[in-house]
């Protein structure tokens, strides 16, 4: 730990997005020779702190002081000119180009007339990675190399521009237990050479391997920093959950009612879901619960019939059904509202008539011609419902705000005769008001005999909305849990356990 | 909640692309004829729709693709190829009867279509560049048939169908029309057309609410081809012969022709009013410079001008729909005052 005068602080800083508050009044430091954790729950404000540090986003207020220096980045050059490198999960690399072109991305030399001299490049980038020790060729495509030695690549990127402050971004989300080991190698010798580096991860195994200082983030806001030596697993855990969010479930009219089993999937599996098992019942609703990234959607998108299945079965009421299109689950009456609202759910250009009877558009129409005044009463019908908030079924949905948007695609399922409905991330990025009402649709749904899946990132919502709780990681089920006896802590402990079989 | 009828008032009028074409189009009608009064005569009207026509049928096929967020640069060469086709099938073979030459050559311009849908939906090429190879592929068909010159048809039954008039209306132009106002019906009232609009908006989004979006573009890619193949035919049976190359280039004047007419390049947006009210002003200025008597190279340099004006007020017009920024809440209150 050579140096206390290299560190990162950050000062008050505070984000909001419309709707939402990223981050309130974050103040911490990390200090050079140590290797910082950052630990939150999903929207705990960890993405938003790494863009600002990045330059791709700016904080309303606060400060970023290195080395006792205030630094203000409007861009990600900016970022990158004064020493700070992210290293995300996306690798930001050109794959049809040599090693040596990506570390030297931004500046090649140079020889006479400005040619790149491609001989001093690779001999510097073949220097660089022989002190890394990493057995690749400074000629070789990145596009050939594997998924750790890309990553590797990424991090001599970052090292040669002689990166002061290097932060990971769930860097071994993607890596095998032996790569891991030599990502730790790394990041150890660029500790020891004093550079501050932050690291964001949510598997807690690894967080006390590499790391030596702990803070934990929640809801935007700052809850503690911990030396990792003296933290335990649950004593983390229970400092990421306890989001207050206030008496909005207290008047939730919830279903008491369960029928039939009217979903069955028996071991569903594909690339990304593994053995997934489960039973929806008539007025259930299952809760999905798991990190960003463990394969909720991917699960919804195999049942619905987006992604090819591999092997396993979906039942619906007892009887097997071959889906393999989102038209043919439509038709044995299972409805999907996709995660991303805008990219995958809205047609934003069009009226919200015309998104209401996407799915139904055949049962509307008489000889393929669509019966207007159908279409409008169910159109009209679905905005009383739920209370969508418009002047006219005309308008386009683009100039809706979120939560009239989630309404629209839940209008949408309304006139079509449905059993289960899918809903991943219903109240994603929209305001405290729509998301009651959500709820309550959701409840409501559930009274009318529907099953409901019921996918959420924040762990209040599913805990009191569903009836039961499957946790999801890494593809696969590693628990179901009844409502009474779920808590934050049980919850989050499966789902980042890796590999844990369901008890 | 009532289906909501909007007050109509001058904001509104402008907001909707169709009528304000239609303001250009009887402008520049207005411009032509204080300049000569010969302009607006039933003569030359007819003679800005028979030139219209041929680009008018390729741009029908163009508005479907391009609302479906695809594109068809082979239409043109389809048409050139179709009319190379029917000429030689009728000038070197015993079949006697223009329509049987005819369905031949529609099978033929069908396989094409066929095969600009099976690469950008199964192969997944772009289709810009998909049917950029196809047009290359159906041009040089028709110079190896043509044998690089004008193919003279002495079919009088399929000379008539050229020549012929109905009320006064050149044939070509009365098939145009109703054309026009069939495929204008089905893209606008029918499962199909509203499938389109939605498939070109946002195709994930479509997809997951049950549509099939290869399906609907293979289809639209067919139809495109078969509409070009019958305008290749006509252009054949006006001209008593198939120039090769005597359509070629005119998929592009069918796209600016929908562009103009408010059809979006990114899809999802435009309709087959906007389409022809966009043909006539391309028409109408081009045959306005004629009668003038200016070089008929300045047609070419008016449509492009015309082209990047419509463009610059479309996006001064959109950029009044914008993104929600008002909340929920303010959203009830605006509501609750109206009621």
């Amino acid at each position: 730990m050579e140096s206390v005068e290299r560190y990162v602080e950050f000062q008050k800083i505070d984000k909001r997005f419309v709707g939402v508050h990223a981050l309130r009044d974050i103040s911490f430091r990390a200090n050079g020779g140590e290797v910082c954790a950052l630990l939150g729950e999903n929207g705990a404000g960890k993405s938003t702190l790494l863009k600002i540090m990045s330059g791709a986003q700016t904080p309303d207020s606060g400060k970023i002081l290195l080395n006792g220096e205030e630094v203000v980045f409007h861009s990600t050059q900016d970022a990158i000119a004064a020493g700070v490198s992210i290293i995300y999960q996306e690798r930001q690399l050109l794959k049809d180009l040599s090693v040596t072109e990506n570390i030297f991305m931004d500046f090649l030399p140079r020889g006479r007339f400005g040619i790149v001299d491609f001989a001093a490049a690779h001999a510097e980038a073949q220097r660089i990675i022989d002190e890394f020790k990493i057995p690749i060729k400074a000629t070789a495509n990145v596009g050939t190399l594997s998924v750790a030695h890309q990553q590797m690549v990424e991090i001599m990127k970052a090292y040669r521009r002689n990166s002061r402050v290097i932060a990971f971004d769930e860097p071994t989300a993607s890596l095998s237990d032996v790569e891991i080991d030599v990502l730790f190698d790394v990041i150890s010798r660029l500790r020891d050479e004093g550079k501050v580096i932050l690291y964001v991860s949510h598997r807690l195994k690894e967080l006390f391997q590499i790391t030596d200082r702990i803070v934990i983030l929640k809801d935007g806001g700052f809850v503690k920093s911990l030396v990792t030596k003296e933290a335990t697993e649950p004593e983390l855990i229970r400092l990421m959950v306890g989001r207050d969010l206030g008496d909005i479930f207290d008047n939730l009219a919830r279903n008491t009612e369960q029928g039939d089993i009217v979903l069955e999937v028996k071991d569903l599996t594909n690339e990304k879901v593994k053995g997934v098992s489960f039973q929806l019942h008539k007025g259930e609703v299952l809760g999905f619960s798991g990190l960003v990234g463990a394969g909720r959607s991917e699960i919804m998108r195999a049942i619905f019939g987006v992604d090819a299945i591999e092997s396993g079965e979906v039942l619906i009421d007892g009887a097997p059904v071959h889906i393999k299109s989102p038209r043919d689950a439509i038709d044995a009456g299972i409805g999907l509202c996709p995660e991303d609202r805008k990219e995958e759910g809205l047609v934003l250009e069009r009226t919200i008539r015309e998104n209401t009877t996407i799915p139904i558009l055949n049962t509307i129409a008489e000889k393929g011609l669509i019966n207007l005044s159908k279409e409008r009463a169910i159109a009209a019908n679905s905005i009383k419902n739920y209370n969508i908030k418009t002047h006219s079924m005309e308008k386009i949905v683009m100039e809706l705000s979120g939560g009239n948007q989630q309404k629209v695609i839940l209008g949408r399922w309304m006139s079509a005769d449905l059993k289960v409905l899918i809903l991943d991330e219903p109240t994603k990025g929209i305001d405290v008001g729509a998301k009651s009402e959500i709820y309550q649709m959701v409840c409501d749904l559930a009274k009318k005999g529907l099953g409901i899946i019921f996918i959420s990132s924040e762990l209040p919502e599913v805990l009191n909305v569903a009836d039961k709780i499957v946790v999801i990681c890494d593809g696969q089920i590693t628990g179901i849990l009844d409502r009474e006896e779920a808590t934050e802590e049980k919850v989050l402990a499966l789902a980042m356990h890796e590999h844990r079989a369901a008890s | 909640m009532k289906s909501g009828h909007n007050k109509i008032n001058a904001r509104s009028i402008l907001q909707n692309n169709n009528v304000v074409m239609l303001i250009v189009v009887v402008a520049i009608i207005i411009l032509f004829t204080l300049l000569n009064s010969n302009y607006f005569s039933f003569n030359n009207m007819m003679n800005i729709l028979y030139a219209a026509s041929i680009i008018g049928l390729l741009s029908i096929g163009m508005t479907y693709l391009m609302i479906a967020g695809h594109i068809d640069l082979s239409c043109g060469a389809i048409a050139g190829m179709s009319g190379a086709i029917c000429a030689v099938i009728l000038r070197d073979t015993p079949i006697e009867h223009w329509p049987v030459a005819f369905v031949i050559t529609l099978c033929v311009a069908l396989a094409v279509g066929a095969l600009n849908a099976v690469l950008v939906n199964v192969f997944e090429l772009q289709p810009f560049i998909a049917t950029l190879a196809t047009a290359s592929v159906c041009t040089g068909t028709s110079y190896l048939l043509s044998g690089g010159r004008a193919v003279v048809v002495e079919n009088l039954a399929l000379i008539a169908v050229g020549k012929g008039k109905l009320f006064g209306m050149p044939y070509t132009v009365v098939i145009m029309i109703i054309l026009f106002i069939i495929f204008g019906f089905i893209l606008s009232r029918t499962v199909f057309g509203r499938s389109v609009y939605m498939v070109g908006g946002n195709e994930t989004a479509a997809k997951l609410a049950g549509l099939k979006p290869k399906k609907l573009t293979s289809i639209c890619y067919l139809m495109s081809a078969g509409i070009a193949s019958l305008a290749g035919v006509l252009v054949t049976a006006r001209m008593h012969s198939a120039m090769p190359g005597a359509v070629s280039g005119s998929e592009f004047d069918a796209i600016t022709a929908a562009v103009l007419g408010g059809v979006a390049f990114i899809g999802g947006r435009g309709n087959l009013a906007g389409c022809f009210i966009g043909l006539l002003i391309i028409q109408c200025f081009a045959n306005g410079l004629t009668v003038l008597g200016i070089n008929s190279f300045w047609q070419v340099v008016a449509k492009g001008i015309l082209l990047i004006a419509a463009l610059i007020f479309d996006y001064v017009r959109r950029k009044n729909i914008q993104p929600s920024v008002i909340t929920d809440a303010e959203i009830t209150a605006a509501v609750a005052n109206n009621q």
